[in-house]
């Protein structure tokens, strides 16, 4: 095969950091070419070049035999590249069809915006993606899913030469992904579209990529054809190390009842939600996106009211007010979006780290620089938060590493509740292991810990119990030996 | 070790994020000490310094607001209806620290109202602010009858409150004054829980919230300070001037915030610092009194202003990037 888009010792570093060290490698054209590599390994660099959004520091890419310089985005463009990033929010006041022509000269009719040529057009998008959305319909409305579906189906629509894919499945559904794929396989038959694919999911590697390039560090380590790996080969490959993901089967989980929800209810989001949490349980609560049960932790934390039901911690009926309220009753709150629930972009790591337990470093009403230097170190070593100098933004930090900081901030504060929604979303492998063997050592102390995860095999390795929503109502429980994925899917769907 | 090197470089930087103003300022100085010999003369510099203080005091209060991620149109009025409260009250033959205190208490409640309506009525601070904006320079002419007040009792002007307009030596006791609550600003802003959770409610309101700081209370307190900084900043002008014009302050909040923005402050939220902020009200004072000393017509002298504005932060971003960039 002829060499597409050639990669010649690309190095980028940003400051003292290198992101990419000599990294080469060829692209073919019309084949699905995945990126792997964990958190911080210069995938998203090398996205980011291709899409002229940086410039390497050194090194240069050849398209088609020539050398090019990708110095800007419209460049970027011009040569034929269309990249989806993770996240690039769409305009929320805008309808779907506006946001998809969004700058694009196709949606004007003379001096006027074509209205019904571009709703014409959308529809066609919404059609093939089998989305159930008007053209006119404002984003804002979309779910998550939607909305990160609407990205690639404006990518898709100005049929790029190389379609550039950052974790587009990160916020999909089984079935969504689903429709994805076949879209992305289509593209690739019909009018040969050549597919970089970024992802952390393995699976979506074996069964969409004819090749796959993994990335370490900033250093390329391998290109192959994906017949020829296996996932665990993969894993190998990413971590450098053999990572144990059938932890051992060990519960925690003693008889005392830490906490009790009783008929828990809220509008149309849930309704007669009742469980037990027990000192040193991991309970998971499984389900597909929208069943309610982020809802339910939102509430449990007093960021939404509930209309009716019963919390009790410890056996004292508790009302909670608000987070403030929760955090005195001893809960903690691992958000599902990090970068908006969590994480203070303007101010530093170790500022973020320490925002729940600010009163732990304040003497006399001051805050005491040696105390806190002391409590951050002892944080980077207890979470292996690799962090360069922790005065920097937190947004420095690369995904995992702003999670194990949000992780550390809420164990600090010794909770004897932790609650968790998604806790490993948009982390790399390497960083999951690390967290999860960082909420296994939590129940281990004696905390309860409720976990909210798409990911199955995570639920079914980590939780002593899970319970499974459908709908707004809780459908099934099932205990650690009874859980298997068909079984948390059954009750998920709410079959049989 | 180059990277060592380099690193501590960058380290330096990150440290002191008010390089780019003072240069800013840096600059203005050599201009004018160039274009008018006598700017340098002590007499002259004490000057500009004393007439930082009012906008000074008001720009601590305003970096607290503006850090939260909110903004406060009032308080030129706030400093002028206050004032005027404080100058009627002495008038009266009252005792003038009663004064003082019904000043500072008027500045701290119109504060609460902006911080209440703000968060808890969910308004946005610049409409509240507007409001309170009109509404309290209506009060400054109504409770004066649209008199300048003035000739205070003698016995009154012997007060420690007077005191506050007087000199040490060469140097204005309003100068120490404006110093001592800039420390303190600082190291409330740097060191304790309330400037923390101020930077976080700025920077990720929801965050902050989620992480159980009260933003809603962070919020409130902030314009309480400010409204209370701005009377403190009407008093100190009553014991200088020995008077109060109905107008007193009137305009004074686009001076403010431009010290505190020039100061680096983000209207966004969650970036600023108190000495940033000094800088900043340092400049203005030192554009003000350049242009005096230049004789630039009066008539000019506010758009010159703009075009400085303009300049500086032009010059404080080109800086500041040019810095992270290498």
């Amino acid at each position: 095969m002829e060499p597409y888009i050639e990669f010649k010792n690309i190095t980028k570093k940003f400051g003292g950091t290198t992101a990419l060290s000599n990294v080469s490698f060829t692209i073919h054209k019309g084949e699905v070419h995945c990126l792997c590599g964990e958190n911080g390994s210069g995938k998203s660099t090398l996205i980011n070049i291709c899409g002229g959004v940086i410039t390497p520091t050194a090194g240069e890419i050849w398209m088609e035999g020539k050398p090019q310089k990708i110095n800007t985005i419209q460049k970027s463009g011009h040569l034929g590249f269309a990249v989806v990033h993770q996240e690039v929010p769409l305009c929320m006041n805008m309808s779907v069809a506006h946001n998809i022509f969004m700058g694009s000269p196709e949606s004007m009719k003379g001096l006027f915006i074509n209205e019904s040529y571009m709703n014409e057009k959308t529809q066609e998008l919404l059609d093939m993606f089998k989305l159930k959305l008007r053209p006119t319909q404002l984003v804002e409305t979309l779910s998550i899913a939607e909305q990160s579906i609407i990205q690639i189906a404006k990518a898709v629509y100005f049929k790029p030469k190389i379609l550039i894919l950052d974790e587009p499945t990160a916020a999909l559904t089984n079935d969504q992904r689903d429709i994805m794929f076949k879209v992305v396989k289509k593209l690739k038959e019909e009018q040969g579209t050549t597919i970089i694919y970024v992802s952390h999911r393995l699976e979506e590697v074996m069964e969409l990529g004819d090749r796959v390039t993994i990335l370490r560090d900033g250093h390329y380590i391998k290109t192959d054809d994906v017949s020829n790996v296996t996932m665990d080969q993969l894993v190998t490959l990413m971590v450098g190390r053999d990572i144990d993901n059938t932890l051992p089967v060990e519960s925690y989980a003693t008889d005392e009842v830490l906490l009790k929800v009783e008929n828990l209810c809220q509008g149309r989001n849930f309704q007669n939600v009742s469980f037990e949490l027990k000192r040193g349980e991991i309970l998971g609560l499984g389900g597909f996106v929208g069943a309610g049960r982020t809802e339910v932790l939102m509430a449990l934390f007093g960021d939404t009211k509930l209309d009716s039901g019963e919390i009790s911690i410890m056996g004292n009926p508790v009302h909670i007010k608000n987070p403030a309220d929760a955090i005195r009753h001893g809960i903690g709150l691992i958000p599902e979006n990090r970068r908006d629930d969590a994480l203070i972009a303007e101010m530093s790591i170790k500022q973020n780290a320490q925002l729940v337990v600010l009163k732990d470093v304040i003497r006399g009403g001051l805050i005491q620089k040696k105390a806190s230097d002391g409590l951050m170190n002892e944080m980077i070593q207890k979470y292996a938060i690799k962090a360069g100098d922790v005065n920097n933004s937190v947004m420095s930090l690369s995904g995992g590493n702003q999670q194990k900081v949000v992780i550390a901030r809420w164990i600090s504060n010794n909770p004897t509740i932790l609650l968790c929604d998604e806790p490993t979303r948009g982390i790399d492998v390497g960083a999951k292991a690390e967290v999860y063997a960082i909420l296994r050592s939590i129940a281990a102390q004696g905390i309860g810990v409720i976990m909210v995860s798409s990911e199955l095999p995570e639920l079914l390795a980590l939780c002593d119990r899970i319970i499974v929503m459908h709908e707004g109502k809780v459908t099934g429980e099932l205990r650690r030996e009874e859980a298997t994925e068909e079984a948390v899917m059954r009750y998920a769907a709410a079959i049989g | 070790m180059e990277k060592s090197v380099e690193l501590q470089e960058r380290k330096k930087r990150k440290t002191f994020r008010e390089f780019g103003v003072l240069m800013v300022l840096a600059a203005i100085v050599v201009v004018l000490s160039i274009a008018s010999p006598s700017f340098l003369n002590p007499i002259n510099l004490i000057n500009v310094v004393r007439q930082t203080v009012e906008i000074g005091v008001m720009a601590i209060g305003m970096t607290f607001v503006i850090v939260s991620a909110e903004i406060d149109l009032s308080v030129g009025s706030i400093f002028g209806a206050s004032a005027m409260l404080a100058a009627l009250i002495i008038k009266s033959g009252a005792d003038p620290t009663l004064a003082f205190l019904a000043s500072i208490g008027m500045g701290c409640g119109i504060g609460f109202a902006n911080g209440f309506l703000s968060t808890k009525a969910r308004m946005p601070a610049f409409i509240v602010t507007l409001g309170t904006m009109q509404l309290f320079r209506s009060v400054a002419y109504g409770i004066s009858g649209g008199q300048s007040i003035s000739a205070f009792p003698e016995q009154s002007l012997n007060s420690w409150v007077f005191q506050m307009g007087g000199n040490i030596g060469p140097i204005p006791v309003q100068v120490i004054i404006m110093g001592v609550m800039f420390v303190i600003a600082h190291v409330v802003m740097t060191k304790t829980k309330f400037g923390f959770d101020t930077y976080a409610t700025g920077g990720n309101k929801r965050g902050a919230m989620l992480g159980g700081i009260n933003t809603d209370r962070v919020k409130i307190v902030s314009f309480m300070l400010c409204g209370a900084l701005c009377a403190f900043a009407g008093i100190i002008s009553i014991a200088y001037l020995k008077s109060v014009p109905t107008t007193a302050g009137t305009g004074r909040e686009m001076d403010v915030i431009a010290a505190v923005i020039l100061g680096g402050a983000a209207l966004t939220g969650g970036r600023g610092t108190i000495l940033g902020t000094l800088i900043g009200a340092i400049i203005m004072s030192v554009i003000k009194n350049g242009m005096v000393l230049l004789s630039v017509p009066a008539f000019w002298q506010t758009g010159f202003i703009g075009v400085v504005i303009i300049l500086a932060v032009l010059l404080d971003t080109w800086i500041t990037q040019s810095g992270k960039n290498k």
